[in-house]
Formats: C-alpha cells, structure tokens, sequence
C-alpha cells in the first residue's frame, strides 16, 4: 500500500515538474522574443556613420521595423569619421564606425558604448584575364599598392602562386576616392602585416601613388576593377559578391593562404580578446583559418538616454541586430555576407546593451 | 543675366513731397517701413557673405595655423598628418582651364549661330535646347561621364598618347594615359559640356547688343557676313566676352560632384593631363564624410581657398567689363 | 573712332573667291558648334531616359524603397517629397528677399556707394562654388543646432539662389521705362506704391522666368545637401525643422553607385525624375518671357 502511494507521489511530482523542466528551456527560446514582442512607443532614430555596416544595417532595420512598425530608423552612410563627429556633436542618435574615437582626437564628453554588432572582410579583388584563384601576400599586396610591382608577372606575384600562369599585363591599381573606414583597415593590415614594405600609413586616405586611380564607393572600385583587364583593388565582401568579383587568398599571420567568407572572418574574431570597452583588433589575427584582413565594425550609443521613447527604441533595436533568434539580426547576417559575433563577445555585447539607462 | 549692365538710370525721381490740400496720401509709413524691408533684403547679402567666411574661416583656421604658406605645398597625406593643398589647386586650374579650351570655341559658335546665323524662327528653339543642358543636375553628368564616357575616352588616350610618343612638349603631356579613362582631361570635357550653356547665354547678349548702324555700316561696304563679324560684333563684344569667359571659369572651378566621379583622385601634380588628379571641389566632397580634426580642418580650409579664387575672378571679370564699357563708351 | 577694329581690306561691290570661301568655312563652324554641343545632350537624355523611364510611375514617386538595396521594388517617394520641400521651402525665402533686395538695388539704391557694393557683392556671390555653401551652412547651423533637417539644406540653396533673384530683378527693374514711373507719380502714388502696382508688373515675366531658373538649378543641386539634410529612407517626412531628409540628388548620388540592380534602377528612375522637373521649371521659365515679356528685352 504504501509503495503504490509512494509511486504515485513520483508519478504526480514527475508530472509537476516536467513542464517546469520544459518550461526553462522554452522560455529561454522566446526570450529574444520578448524583447521585441513589447510594443514600443512611436519614435523616429536616425543614425550615420560607416557605410561597411549599411547593408547589414538596412537588412537589421528592414525585419525590426515589422515587429514594431511605429519605430522609423534611418541609417545614412556618410562614413565613420562624419558618424564620430556627429554622434560627438549629438546630430544623430547613434552611429557606426568601423574604427574607434583616435586617442589624440577628440571624443564624446558624454560616456557612450560601443556596441560590436557583425564582421566581414575585406577582399582583394582582381581582373586579370585568364587567371583565378590568386594567393597573395601582405608584402606583395603593399608592393602592388605601392606601384614597386607593376606587372602580373612580377617574380613577387609569381612566388605565392608557384603554379599558376601570369600574363604580362600591366597592373592598375584601383583605390577608394572617398575617405573610408575600408581604406583604414586595408592599411591598417599593411602597416601590421608588412612593416618594412609598407610605407604609407594607415588613414581614411593615404598618399597613393601617381599611377593608381581612385574611384567613388564600393561599387565604383568594383566598376572599374571589372571593366579593366589587369586591375586590382580592395572591396568589402558583400559588394564583391554581388559585384560577382574574383578575389584573392591572403596570407595569414599563421602562414596560411585563407579566401575570404564569412566563416574565416569570424574565426580572426573568436581569436582576439576584446578590450573592456568592446574594442577589438581582428587584423592579422592569429589563428590557423583566420582571414586576416577582417573588418570589425561598431554602432555608438550613449550610456545614459536622455529620452525615453528613443531610449527605449534604440534599447530595443541593439538587442535585435544581437539577437540569435530566427530573423533576428545575427542569423540575419549571413544572408546578406556578414558574419555573426563569436558567442563571447556576443554576451558581452549584450551586457552592454542592458547597461543603457533609459529614463522612466 | 546681362553681362554688361544696361545703362543705369539715376534712381528714379522721388514722387512730389506733398499733394492736394487735406487729400493725405496714405501710406507714408508703409512707404517708409517697404523701403526698409528692400534695403534690409540688399544688406543680407552682405550679411550671409560675411557669415560665409566668417564660419569657414573658423573651422579652418586650425589646418591654416598647422601649415602657414605650407598650405600651397604639394603634399597631402592624411595618414601622416601632412595636408598640403598643392595638387588640387594645380589640378583645379587645370580642370578649368581644359574646360575652357573645349567650351570656349563651341559657345562663341552657338551664339554665333544663334545672333548671326539661325534664321528667326529658329533662335528660340536653339536657345531652348541649349538651356536643357543647363537643366542637366550635376549628379547625373558626373555618373553618365562615369559609366559611358570614360571607356571610349581611354582608348581614345592610349591613341593620342601612342601617336605623340616622339613629339616634344606633347609627349609629356599625353604621357601615362589612365586606363581607366578617370583624367583631369576627363574632368576638363565634362565641365566643358556643363559651363557652355552659361558662356553661350552671357555672350549671346553681348553680341545681340551689337549696335544695327554697326553692322549695317560693315555690310554696306560689301562685307561677308563673317567680315561683319570680325569687323563689328567681335571688337563691339570684346569686354562682355572676356567676362563671359571668366565667369565660366568661375563655374568650371566650383563643379563638384561631376569632377568628384571622374578626375581620378590623386592628389600628385602631375604634367599628364590624361592622367588622373584631383581638384579642390572634388577632394571636399569625397572626404569630408571620413575627416575630423585638422583633416576637417584642411578641407574645409580648401573650400575657403575655392572661395578665394572664385572671389578674385568675379572681381577680375567685373574689372575688365568696367574697363571695356569706359573705352566702348568713348566710343559710341 | 578709337575702336581698335580690324581692317578689312575691302573694295566696294566685289567679293573675291578667298573672302566667299572664308565666309562659307566660318558658317560651317558655326553652324556645327550647334550639333557639337547636341551631341552630348541627346546621349546624356538618352541614356537616363533608357535607364530611368521604365520604373517611372506615380507608385515610384510616392513608395519608399524596400529597407535593402537588394530588393527590388519599391520607389523613391522619400526623396520625391524631399525635394519638393527643401526647394519650395527655398524658394520661399529666397524669392521674396531677392525680389526685395532688387528692388532696393534699382528702385532705391541706384549709383550710392552702398548699392553699388551690394550689387557687386550679389555678382560675386552667383560665383560661390556650392560645396561651399554646404560647408557653411553645415558648420554654422547644423553644428550649432545639433541636428540636420530639411530646413538647413533649403537655408544653403536659398543662399545659392538669393544673389541670382536680386541680379535679374535689378536688370529687369532697370529695363522698365522712366516715364512710366513719372507718370504713376504724377497722379499721385508713393514710391512704394508706384513700385507694387506699375513697375513690379511691367518687370514681372523677368523676374518670374529669372526666380524659375533659379529654382531648377537648385533643385538639381547635391553638394549643399551632402552634410546638411542627412537620409531618410522609410518613411516621407514632411516636416521642415523635425527630422533628417531627403533629396532626389543625394538619392540619385548614393544608388547608383550601388552593386545591386535594383538598387541601381532606382537611382536612374529618379535621375530621370529629377530631369523631368527640372526641365519643366526651365521651359515655363521660358515660356513665360516669350508670352508675358516685354519686347524690348534682348532675345
């Protein structure tokens, strides 16, 4: 009698807690969820800055706008140094940036975050007839950026591609004629990755050679690398794939020669430890299958709101792009070729989020 | 948009003090408080030129106390802190003198043709048509030279280049053709196309201004309608001309947008002018999104210096009318 | 007569075969300078009308456009609105201050030192390149208001349009005859009065055709509104002073740079939108001083 009760105490509790048991993990899959299900207040965001988030931005803003259709958010890409100095002079809600406040410049006097939101690399695209497939190193790279090389068959070019069969067609070098994050952490990879041959620096715009040609954006680089028989330039990833382009395996600071996809962007990522402010270096990051010219990318927002609607909105919107849930921005990022934050710095992505004080 | 200013009137006689007995016009005050609002809208000319400067100044004086004279030098490296402004003044000048080059000849010709030629029925049409250019935005002059022109252009550079290799001053300067077709010459022929509407107007009303007598006295001693233009328009237009010409230069300088697409943007001097460059306006545009600092500084300093120039041809160009319409005036 | 002509070597009632043939050459040349600057025109409106004229429907002029630049569809309804708001509302300030400042310059001002300069300075100021203007206005008021809007973009292309509306009123005011205004005196009017009701009138088709070329050169203007009006994209924002906007150039500018065709076609759709409004402001400009305007002015 008293073995039968006992069992079916078991039984009876074992049916309590089951749903208990399930429930945590059901829950934990509709919290991202109810970040976003709670309605938020009409309010209109506006932000500027780094035009190597744009695409992955519109994408983000696009699937949040449909959850909370009474949040208008506008991202313009006017570029990283026009979005620090603006989000420095409070013009705009938030910005992006592809680098952080320089240490000699000025900065905002307010405390601010930056809040890593994806990665992606940065191509070396080229237009050589009859040759795919190119392996290059940072020395030969800032060679033919620096016009030292100045034709494909070059015993440079042919020294990290001992197999393949190099016409002689002159090289044009294709840069960016607007100042541009891209630039910055092209040269950046330069000034890391071949010191003694890379002379000129690392800045929005460096002093290119007289031989090279700058063109207008992403797509005017790609314009005029796919138009031109020998050209070369350097063009961030999604636009290289929707501009159908052939690219370059670069070497890494392991030796390796790595292509350039969202999966080798993300392991440079997971191999670099983020300072507390969530900045973070991913080039020439160590590791096996890390691409070394991955560009880290940030959205700018103050610590403490000062309206509540828009804090609330931009609270809101920063979980989304963080979000891992299905459509939410960073499984979203990898349909328009930007990677997702390695889970580390995800977490202390969002911890930085829930830190911003919003007014009641 | 007279060039040569139709004879000024002394201001228009002031009506009677008073009139008729107790009949008291109204409107004194309104008079009085209309010239003040006309005077106050003249003086806000003075006013927004003088904020202008003012605030340009202010936001540039950083890269102007960085650098002094250095500002002419040619040496802009952003990377190393260096921002001389030598290369796009030079490419300006450049940009805008090709401009004039090509415009010049083709404007004269339309006014020509339009004053001398064209039958009456056709001038309006003509100089409808030659207004649509006008009406063309910028921006779409500088994406079509961009996407269409620059390829049929490149080769026609290697061509040129090729055909002048032993020549002795031209092979210098048709040396390194950009493969690309983005060119300083590239630059010059689309802000050609964009300044001939406003060179083609300006002098179109000087030449029409040609006195009849003038004309009726050359073809009267048997003139050739070209004779009568070189004898009676051409020196009776001389001064309106060479202002219309300066005030085109003027405009070919300011292009922004357009010269931003195709110039090639590289900031050397450079003897090639079928190789890339860049101008002020140009260099503005592209990288005021990426500076701060005394980058900002620096650009927005170019804009002052833009500003410079296009001030001191204004002046030069209303100087020469000045001068002309004394020695014209003697004349007549 | 001091003029420095050129002699022509003439004999009276003959014309040798070198002067016909040179007569001829030089008709040539002036006749082809004509199709010479053709030439570009049809393959520029060529060009944008064969890219641009397919997408175009009023769908395009009020949709905004699709959240990313992959997805086709969508429209530049935006931009449309913007432009009609920022070059309206400049066309506002700038129309009713040049009229004004013309006015003060012919009717008022004349030979006095003071007008004389103002005038001067209007001439140089139609000169100033107008990235320039966009500096200004962005270091001046956007920094100092902290936000970008509508109303700083139409402030910078007021202030290109300003000098061009006070020239051409002054010229037009210049061409009205003397006895018309000695005759309003004379049966009483005041200056001001005599100014609204009789020269204001007779100089109207000129000043109505200079103040619509104006405002199509400001419509099809970029580089003012690069730093000043900002993006917006989601939605229309009709309001001058709240918000960031847009404009049809800087839309055009962004797009068709772009690696995705639709993208791409949006931005020549709204090229040859922005075309389309800017000739029509520029052949009724016309159209009005053939119709309206005074015989005398110089064709």
């Amino acid at each position: 009698m008293r073995r039968s009760l006992t069992r079916a105490c078991a039984v009876v509790l074992a049916a309590l807690a089951l749903p208990v048991l399930a429930a945590g993990p059901v829950a934990a899959a509709k919290k991202p969820a109810t970040t976003t299900t709670v309605k938020l207040q009409s309010t209109s965001l506006s932000g500027d800055g780094s035009t190597f988030q744009k695409g992955f931005n519109d994408v983000a803003i696009g699937y949040f706008k449909q959850l909370q259709k009474g949040v208008s958010i506008s991202y313009q890409a006017t570029g990283s140094g026009q979005g620090r100095t603006d989000f420095m002079n409070k013009v705009v809600d938030f910005a992006g940036t592809d680098a952080p406040y320089p240490a000699s410049g000025p900065a905002p006097t307010d405390p601010f975050l930056y809040i890593p939101t994806v990665v992606a690399p940065i191509t070396v695209s080229y237009n050589v007839s009859g040759v795919s497939g190119l392996k290059l190193s940072a020395d030969t790279i800032a060679k033919i950026f620096q016009a030292q090389i100045t034709t494909w068959n070059d015993p440079a070019i042919k020294a990290d591609n001992p197999s393949a069969k190099l016409p002689s067609t002159k090289i044009t070098v294709v840069h960016r004629s607007d100042g541009s994050g891209t630039t910055q952490n092209f040269t950046e990879f330069l000034v890391k990755a071949a010191p003694t041959t890379w002379t000129l620096g690392s800045a929005s715009t460096v002093q290119w050679p007289a031989s090279t040609q700058g063109a207008s954006g992403n797509g005017g680089v790609a314009q005029l690398v796919s138009t031109t028989d020998g050209a070369v330039g350097y063009v961030d990833f999604s636009d290289a794939v929707a501009g159908n382009l052939t690219y370059a395996a670069i070497k890494n600071s392991s030796g390796k020669f790595i292509t350039p996809s969202t999966k080798s962007a993300a392991v440079a990522v997971a191999g670099v430890t983020p300072n507390p402010d969530l900045t973070y270096d991913p080039i020439n990051a160590s590791g096996a299958a890390a691409y070394p010219i991955t560009s880290p990318t940030w959205i700018m927002v103050y610590k403490t709101q000062g309206d509540a609607k828009k804090g609330a909105a931009i609270k809101a919107f920063l979980n989304f792009v963080l979000g891992t849930g299905t459509n939410q921005g960073q499984k979203l990022a990898a349909t328009v070729d930007y990677a997702a934050l390695p889970k580390t710095l995800l977490g202390k992505a969002k911890t930085a989020v829930n830190s911003i004080i919003v007014p009641a | 948009m007279a060039v040569s200013a139709p004879p000024r009137p002394d201001v228009p006689p002031a009506p009677p003090a008073r009139l008729s007995g107790s009949d008291r016009p109204p409107g004194r005050l309104t008079d009085r408080l209309f010239q003040w609002a006309a005077l106050g809208a003249g003086l806000l000319v003075l006013v927004i030129l003088g904020l202008i400067i003012y605030s340009t100044l202010d936001h540039s004086w950083a890269w102007f106390q960085q650098e002094g004279f250095g500002i002419f030098r040619d040496d802009w490296d952003p990377a190393h802190g260096q921002f001389g402004a030598g290369a796009m003044i030079y490419g300006t000048f450049l940009v805008g003198f090709i401009a004039l080059l090509i415009s010049v000849p083709v404007s004269v010709g339309i006014a020509l043709f339009v004053t001398e030629v064209a039958p009456r029925r056709l001038r309006r049409p003509v100089i409808y048509t030659i207004d649509l250019l006008a009406a063309i935005p910028s921006v779409v002059y500088g994406l079509w030279a961009f996407l269409v022109l620059r390829q049929p252009l490149a080769d026609i550079y290697s061509s040129v280049s090729s055909a002048t290799g032993d020549i002795p001053i031209l092979k210098t300067l048709f040396a390194e053709p950009s493969v690309t077709g983005l060119s300083y010459m590239t630059a010059g022929i689309v802000v050609a196309i964009m300044i001939t509407p406003i060179i083609t107007s300006l002098t179109r009303e000087v030449f029409a201004t040609t006195p009849t007598p003038l004309r009726e006295a050359a073809y009267g001693l048997g003139a050739t309608r070209w004779e009568m233009i070189r004898g009676a328009v051409f020196p009776h237009s001389r001064g309106g001309f060479v202002s219309a010409v300066m005030i085109g230069f003027g405009r070919a300088i300011g292009e922004t947008i357009a010269v931003a697409l195709v110039v090639g943007s590289v900031q050397q001097i450079s003897p090639h002018v079928l190789g890339p460059g860049d101008t002020l306006a140009a260099i503005v545009a592209n990288q005021f999104g990426e500076a701060t600092g005394v980058y900002q500084s620096a650009l927005i300093g170019m804009g002052v210096v833009l500003l410079a120039f296009t001030l001191v041809v204004g002046v030069s160009a209303r100087y020469v009318v000045a001068r002309y319409d004394r020695r014209m005036g003697a004349v007549s | 007569m001091t003029t420095t002509a050129p002699t022509l070597g003439l004999t009276p009632g003959h014309r040798s075969r070198s002067r016909r043939i040179k007569n001829v050459i030089a008709t040539f040349f002036i006749v082809l300078a004509f199709f010479v600057a053709l030439v570009p025109l049809v393959f520029i409106v060529g060009y944008v009308v064969q890219r641009g004229s397919n997408l175009f429907s009023w769908d395009f002029l009020t949709q905004p456009p699709p959240f990313s630049a992959r997805l086709p569809g969508g429209g530049m309804g935006p931009a449309v609105a913007g432009t009609l708001i920022i070059t309206g509302a400049a066309a506002l300030m700038a129309i009713p201050l040049g009229v004004l400042g013309g006015i003060y310059l012919n009717e008022y001002g004349g030979k006095k030192p003071l007008a004389r300069v103002i005038r001067f300075l209007a001439e140089v100021m139609t000169g100033v390149p107008s990235i320039v203007m966009g500096l200004f206005v962005y270091t001046f008021i956007v920094l100092n208001t902290e936000q970008k809007n509508a109303l700083a973009g139409a402030i910078a292309l007021a202030c290109l349009m300003l000098p061009i509306v006070i020239r051409t009123t002054d010229q037009m005011l210049a061409l009205v005859p003397r006895e018309l205004r000695e005759g309003s005196y004379a049966l009483g009017s005041r200056r001001a009065r005599t100014i609204r009701t009789v020269v204001l009138p007779s100089a109207a088709a000129g000043i109505v055709s200079g103040a619509l070329l104006a405002v199509a050169r400001a419509a099809g203007e970029t580089a003012p509104l690069l730093f000043t009006v900002g993006l917006v994209e989601d939605h229309t924002n009709w309001s001058l002073v709240h918000g960031i906007n847009s404009a049809l150039p800087l839309e055009i500018f962004t797009n068709a740079k772009s690696l995705f065709p639709p993208a791409q076609d949006r931005a020549w759709t709204a090229a040859f939108t922005l075309i389309l409004i800017v000739f029509v402001f520029t052949i009724v400009a016309r159209l009005v001083t053939t119709f309206f305007g005074r015989r005398t002015a110089v064709l």
